[in-house]
């Protein structure tokens, strides 16, 4: 089954991958190892966790707003996700993104956490703002 | 939100790439944030140049941005950062050789040399009412608050875009209606010095988060004072403005700052005053090896505090003692003499440095005093340092005696 939905975009590009779906917020200062993209904040829903080359769904990014740098340096250490689905992006993620090249949409026409699970394959295609879901084993 | 044509050309690349993703950052936050247009800004001070916001990376990205022809088009200020380009403190190499270069890419990019905290002291001063793209929060609570100015808690990148297009998102503390008070506060303590505004400031700070706090009866603080007292506010909480009644331009009286609204009242008395200088204090032992003073960075009216309280002197053996300021202000108290008489008894009269953003720790120092409430607050986690807060002249007795006396 494929689904496309519709998004708006917050910073340009295409990515695709597999879906990581985490329902808490992520702070990337002081929370991310930037060497291999795993979340360290500890007792997070991710810890120990890559989301290197994945599709990360979060609802927002929290913390310091040095985080934009952090979300920068793990675009340039290619550690970063294939791209961002967020339920509303804020300053820190946005900003470190659009620096980065890291695709990023929010505000989908529905749910992301009603129609994507771990392992779905999503393409974000942050140019026109669609979102294609493939549901894992549809391939 | 609606671009105009020079904005469109900047977000289509054909005014380059540095202008290209600066239009982006503006254009994804105006969004966000449902910012009907842009504005114009008369100037922006860009924060996080530090090396320990930026990184490896964003020293490369800052670089990248000057080779791609990156150039202010407002007056561009510098944040305080962690070296002193003028002198060896014995700080690492690597970090010194990165750190300037992170300074010298935003020169590069046209910013004024000299990075601080407080460039309102040096001539950038905004009017009431300007619309200005500042990070670095004691400076946004301050044009805001003290000035009247028109200020969003900007991050780094940000001010930079702003500093780079010349525009702002317009939303938030840039429009009228944002600008009231949600709380108010009734001080009934004796406030007697710039180490009690510091600890009110952490204490109200604390507690108020990212609303906006009203003061009734804050005595007649100096400039100075507000400065630290805005800067506890900023970092304790995430606070952008605050109104004190009778002293700052916004508020001549209730009504003025709160229009109609309801609002909470709660009293700030000794046992407040008190527990905002227990939430600053994490020293253990007595023993003291560093005393820091000068966040935000001195004015020369402090620095000359210090020097009076220094002159004849000689601080203890195996106590560093910092005194920040910037270029400007360093200049000056090295034409009155100041600086002299603050080195000549062992102390340092650094520029452009902060203890926060610098890396004193790795002088092996472990017991800082100090007369700021945000590095109080922001030691133990930036530095690793056990912390006591109490006014210049105090902490000056602790760097001639090596011990905090009670």
């Amino acid at each position: 089954m494929v689904k496309t939905v519709k998004a708006r975009v917050i910073s340009k590009g295409v990515g695709e991958g597999e879906a990581l779906v985490c329902k808490q917020p992520i702070g990337f200062n002081f929370g991310v190892e930037v060497d291999t993209g795993t979340i360290n904040e500890y007792h997070h829903e991710l810890e120990g966790i890559s989301f290197k080359d994945k599709v990360l769904i979060f609802p927002h990014g929290k913390g310091s707003t040095g985080g934009s740098y952090v979300v920068y340096q793990v675009a340039k250490a290619a550690t970063a996700p294939a791209a961002i689905i967020n339920l509303n992006t804020e300053t820190i993620i946005a900003v470190g993104a659009i620096m980065g090249g890291i695709p990023v949409v929010d505000h989908m026409e529905e749910n992301p956490y009603d129609i994507i699970q771990n392992g779905d394959y999503v393409k974000v295609d942050a140019i026109e703002g669609i979102v294609t879901i493939t549901k894992k084993g549809a391939q | 939100m609606y671009l105009n044509d020079e904005q469109k050309q900047m977000l289509a690349g054909e005014k380059g790439e540095p202008a290209q993703v600066a239009m982006e950052i503006l254009n994804a936050l105006g969004n966000i944030y449902g910012a009907e247009k842009l504005i114009p800004v008369k100037s922006a001070h860009c924060a996080g140049l530090s090396l320990k916001s930026h990184g490896i990376a964003g020293m490369e990205w800052a670089e990248d941005m000057v080779r791609k022809g990156a150039k202010v088009v407002v007056p561009t200020t510098m944040n305080v950062v962690g070296v002193d380009r003028s002198r060896d403190l014995g700080l690492p190499a690597d970090w010194v050789e990165h750190q300037m270069r992170i300074e010298k890419a935003y020169e590069d990019m046209g910013c004024y040399g000299t990075s601080s905290c407080v460039p309102y002291y040096y001539g950038f001063l905004p009017r009431f009412g300007e619309h200005i793209a500042w990070a670095e929060s004691s400076a946004v609570v301050f044009t805001n608050s003290v000035i009247g100015a028109r200020d969003n808690r900007e991050g780094g990148p940000s001010a930079w875009a702003s500093g780079i297009t010349g525009y702002t998102p317009l939303h938030g503390l840039h429009l009228d209606e944002n600008r009231t008070g949600d709380i108010l506060f009734k001080v009934t303590a004796n406030i007697n010095s710039i180490a009690d505004y510091g600890a009110l400031g952490n204490y109200v700070g604390k507690m108020v988060g990212e609303k906006i706090p009203v003061f009734e009866n804050l005595g007649n603080p100096s400039l100075e004072e507000l400065v630290y007292f805005g800067s506890a506010l900023a970092s304790a909480g995430g606070v952008a403005l605050f109104h004190a009644i009778g002293l700052t331009p916004e508020a001549s009286d209730l009504n003025a700052v709160f229009k109609g609204k309801t609002y909470e009242t709660i009293e700030l008395g000794q046992k407040e005053l008190e527990q905002g200088y227990q939430n600053l204090t994490s020293g253990k032992g007595k023993d003291v090896d560093y005393v820091a003073l000068g966040c935000p960075h001195f004015t020369l009216n402090q620095i000359k505090e210090v020097a009076d309280l220094l002159e004849g002197k000689r601080i203890k053996d195996g106590v560093t003692l910092w005194v920040h300021t910037n270029i400007p202000i360093k200049q000056m108290a090295e034409e009155f003499g100041y600086r002299k008489i603050i080195e000549d008894a062992g102390g340092v009269l650094t520029q452009d440095l902060c203890t926060i953003l610098g890396n004193p720790e790795a002088l092996g120092v472990t017991t800082l005093a100090t007369n700021s409430p945000k590095m109080a607050f922001y030691a133990p986690g930036s530095n690793g340092l056990d912390v006591w807060y109490g006014d210049a002249n105090k902490c000056i007795q602790t760097a001639l005696t090596g011990r905090w006396e009670n």
